[in-house]
């Protein structure tokens, strides 16, 4: 293997600084103008007038130049191998954009009546129903702005479902022990209180799972959230037996879908005894991630939950229109302003259309083949404690690596992650689901030659650490800054400037 | 187009390199009976090509404020920002970026979203903003769990001015967890502080009222606030317009502890409803109970100033079920067009688009009830949204004007907004973009649909 050199052509200290807008501003100065007012002036009453008169501005040139130099300061999908494991950081196809920026699309008002929204409902329409065949269960709602919004949204519409049926001491919600946080946090934000179910080896410990329905009662628990493939990187074989499970206690399945990309075309959630789930449209459907949003988390339920879902629901008539049902008698009622992430799902209606059915499944399995290729060759030097393909172990779509064996010669996960940042990676998600574990998704968007070069850099970074540590022990040594005190920002929080 | 990238002899390589023969070994592991094996059954992939015209296909079946003057508001905006903002925000790297959980590897993002809490701030008038919410509507009841987790009462006052959908997901979020709405009710379209004292108790956690309200009037925020605050720490939570905070009175200077809005006006387009985001600013006393991602100012160990996520022990990702909020993504981008929008314009820019908007609106609703038989509902000062009575079926109004090109306003009736009228009541907006051709010309639809 030939020596990497890092990627980055200025080394730190030759970028200066960036000012704030609110150190550029020049008094009278304005980016943008307006025409003359072309009506009569009314007097604003003295009750009423005020103002805010502190926001900077200065010439549109330096406007441009400002948000230039702050975008050449982020890493990106565009431009890095970004691993991000369970974020699905996949290529963003630029047709989505170019859909969502046509006039018919992006400057509708959300309370038009239907029939001059036509085109729109009946792209919502279809996206719905490729949802549910996605998903192999009976309805989908569109409404939630976001994956933890569609857990929210979800647990409120079982909870609504038991309610109705006379079953109101089910307040209990089950989650594994690799959940993401969002699950107990939604639970919370539903008034349910969330009992930790155990994993082994990165799979449900079923023994625990009885353990615990039996300890609190089943008759007083409405789900339990899965994440399946886990966030360990493993599909749950048991799964069938944990639905059996749940169900015979009279309690749902929920699916946390943030791994749909390893399932799409493969196994429909539906088919193993998924009550609900949501989708992350921004992982498993391209659309972009705009540094933390907006992202767009449909979900699915089964036909006995339908009726709990949000309104409005976008409906097709006997004549082949669409319709906004706003009165479903049932539902738990709004839970967004409007009629949900439009411009998100016409993204996603773009990507879904674009791959078809065929090209769905083939996500999926490039996904999981580029993942355990690169666990394949990085195994050696980066412990696996799940991935032993000589015995028919494999991961899915993303894979967990525990670097005990580097870490005891003297550096912390941390150095390793910022040491990548040097060499152009963005570090994968760290610590979690396991204490000093990488979780690395390199999606299926990532050629062969782009995975070679992480491997290049992952087992550069390995060697380095043996012959200079110090250089990991140090990094990042080209990014932008030097490591941030983030300890010293919690301690006095500065959140805006003075 | 799938987008993925291997051909046929680098995937025989890769299996090699796993010790494998297909790819059907690596899904062994899902039991043969739930494997989909008879595909999933959608239409065939379609080219760019076919995406582009199917895409444009669909758009020319809509019409919207790109073919019709719009006067629609009630939430939503038809306001002019600069064309920079699609430009920039399509640069890839602000685009295709994640949460900047990496600190050394997202300073761009960072310190936008800190220029952006620092802005909202400073439209505000109070200490610390978020780095955004979903929309307007779940800011608001963000707002309420700020409010009552910081005081642990059990009961917040709202005002039935606020903008219906609101209130609607406002009931949602609260329905089960324990915490009561009482609803205040207005006098000629607008709450009195009287009702607010009327209303305060001990149990209160917090005071909702938004200002310019769902019938365009101007709330006396000084007036409520003060009498919530009547009780100690019950929070004042100001509903804004952020164009309006151009030229009336902002929540902090009007006693609000708490302010949140739907941020479309800066700078987003109408998109249908979405995406949007929702404002959250607060007094610095809230910090460590806020909602969302904040973004601190730190130093690395070289002394540079740099930025990173801070107080992430609120979180979920570390807090689990005793996080402040469940969210995790949230509308990152569309907060930087909302930074993008306010650094181009400046106080001086929002101004000026406030003033106009102001003076249209002024001018509109002037020429309509000069108009026999219309009138407006309230009496009260309005900003850029004010609400007439028209003098027949408000339907037959809007149908009328859309048939000749229009979009006129909102009808307060049916179920759209949530039953907030049953009378004839048309809720009209007046951006910076309308014309005083484009306004005249609605005027003479009005007069002729009602003579």
């Amino acid at each position: 293997m030939t020596t990497l050199k890092t990627m980055k052509k200025q080394s730190r200290g030759d970028k200066p600084t960036e000012p704030l807008v609110f150190e550029k501003h020049v008094a009278g100065a304005i980016g943008v103008d307006f025409p003359p007012l072309d009506v009569s002036e009314t007097k604003v009453p003295e009750e009423v007038a005020g103002g805010c008169t502190t926001l900077p501005s200065f010439g549109q040139h330096d406007v441009m130049a400002h948000y230039t130099h702050l975008s050449d300061r982020n890493f990106s999908v565009d431009g890095n191998f970004y691993p991000l494991g369970s974020c699905t950081m996949k290529h963003n196809p630029r047709i989505n954009e170019w859909g969502a920026a046509l006039p018919g699309f992006a400057c509708l008002h959300p309370l038009q009546d239907e029939e001059e929204i036509q085109g729109a409902l009946r792209l919502l329409y279809e996206t719905r129903t490729m949802l549910e065949e996605i998903a192999g269960l009976h309805e989908v709602s569109l409404q939630p702005a976001a994956g933890a919004h569609g857990e929210f949204t979800a647990l409120k519409v079982i909870r609504a479902y038991f309610a109705d049926h006379g079953q109101t001491n089910r307040t209990v919600v089950l989650a594994a022990d690799t959940a993401h946080g969002t699950n107990p946090a939604s639970c919370t934000m539903c008034g349910a209180s969330v009992e930790t179910v155990r994993t082994v080896n990165g799979q449900t410990d079923l023994s625990h799972l009885k353990e615990v329905i039996a300890r609190i009662g089943g008759g007083n628990i409405s789900a339990f959230m899965i994440t399946n493939p886990s966030t360990a990187g493993l599909f749950d074989s048991n799964i069938q037996e944990i639905a059996d499970i749940v169900h015979e206690v009279g309690a749902k399945l929920y699916l946390d879908g943030a791994n749909m990309n390893a399932l799409l075309g493969r196994v429909r959630p539906g088919d193993f005894g998924a009550d609900a789930m949501h989708y992350n449209t921004h992982k498993t459907f391209s659309t972009p991630h705009g540094g933390g949003g907006p992202g767009s988390g449909p979900i699915a339920v089964t036909e006995e939950l339908a009726p709990y879902l949000p309104v409005p629901q976008v409906m097709m008539a006997d004549d082949g229109s669409f319709y906004l049902d706003r009165e479903r008698e049932k539902s738990i009622g709004k839970v967004r302003s409007f009629i949900g992430q439009f411009g998100v799902l016409v993204r996603c209606w773009a990507y879904i259309s674009a791959c078809g059915p065929n090209g769905l499944r083939n996500v999926s399995e490039t996904a999981v083949l580029n993942a355990n290729y690169l666990a394949a060759r990085l195994c050696e030097k980066y412990p696996m404690p799940f991935f032993d393909p000589k015995n028919g172990k494999f991961c899915a779509h993303e894979f967990v690596t525990v670097p005990q064996n580097l870490l005891d010669k003297g550096v912390t996960l941390i150095d390793i992650t910022k040491r990548m940042i040097d060499y152009g990676v963005h570090p994968p998600t760290m610590h979690w689901p396991m204490h000093d574990c990488l979780m690395v998704e390199p999606t299926e968007t990532e050629s062969k030659q782009a995975l070679d070069s992480f491997v290049d850099v992952m087992l550069q970074i390995a060697d380095e650490i043996s012959s200079e540590i110090e250089l990991v022990q140090q990094s990042p040594l080209e990014s932008d800054i030097a490591r941030a005190d983030e300890v010293a920002a919690a301690r006095k929080p500065i959140l805006a400037f003075k | 187009m799938d987008y993925t990238q291997l051909n046929t002899s680098q995937r025989q390589e890769m299996l090699a390199t796993i010790g494998i023969q297909s790819i059907d070994e690596l899904f062994n592991v899902i039991p043969a009976e739930i494997r989909c094996e008879k595909g999933l059954d959608l239409m065939p992939a379609l080219s760019e090509l076919e995406l582009q015209r199917a895409l444009a296909e669909m758009a020319s079946h809509n019409h919207g404020a790109h073919d019709m003057p719009c006067f629609m508001g009630c939430g939503a905006y038809d306001h002019f920002y600069p064309a920079l903002i699609d430009q920039l925000i399509s640069r890839g790297e602000f685009l295709t970026s994640y949460t900047p959980y990496q600190a050394e590897a997202s300073q761009g993002s960072l310190q936008a979203f800190f220029e952006f809490q620092t802005q909202i701030a400073r439209l505000t008038g109070l200490d610390i903003a978020n780095a955004s919410l979903y929309d307007g509507a779940t800011a608001v009841a963000e707002a309420a769990l700020l409010a009552t987790n910081t005081t642990r009462r059990k009961e917040v006052l709202v005002a039935s001015t606020m903008h219906p959908e609101y209130i609607a997901v406002l009931r949602t979020v609260l329905s089960d967890v324990n915490i009561a709405i009482t609803l205040l009710e207005a006098t000629d379209g607008t709450i009195s502080p009287a009702t607010v004292a009327l209303n305060m108790s001990d149990a209160v956690a917090g005071v909702i009222v938004q200002s310019p309200n769902i019938w365009g009037q101007i709330e006396d925020w000084d007036g409520c606030f003060a009498e919530a605050h009547k009780v100690p720490k019950t929070a004042g939570i100001s509903v804004f317009n952020p164009i309006a905070c151009g030229m009336l009175k902002t929540p902090g200077s009007c006693g609000a502890d708490i302010a949140v809005a739907e941020g479309q006006p800066l700078g987003n387009a109408l998109n249908l409803g979405g995406p949007y985001l929702g404002l959250l600013a607060a007094k610095e006393s809230y910090t460590r109970k806020m909602p969302g991602r904040l973004v601190g100012m730190t130093k690395d160990e070289d002394g540079r100033r740099v930025f990173c996520l801070t107080l992430q022990t609120r979180e979920q990702h570390i807090r689990g079920a005793k996080a402040t909020s469940n969210v995790c993504t949230n509308q990152g981008l569309m907060a930087m067009r909302a930074s993008m929008f306010m650094t181009t314009l400046g106080s001086d820019g929002i101004k000026e688009m406030a003033t106009q908007s102001w003076h249209k609106a002024h001018y509109l609703a002037n020429e309509i009830v000069k108009l026999e038989g219309w009138k407006l509902t309230h009496g009260g000062p309005f900003f850029n949204e004010f609400t007439v009575t028209c003098p027949c079926d408000v339907t037959k109004v809007v149908d009328f004007c859309k048939s000749n090109g229009v979009l006129p306003g909102v009808a307060a009736a049916g179920r759209r907004m949530q039953g907030l009228s049953s009378g004839n009541e048309l809720i009209i907006a007046v951006t910076e973009k309308r014309t005083k051709h484009e306004m005249d010309a609605l005027v003479a639809l009005l007069q002729e649909v009602s003579a």
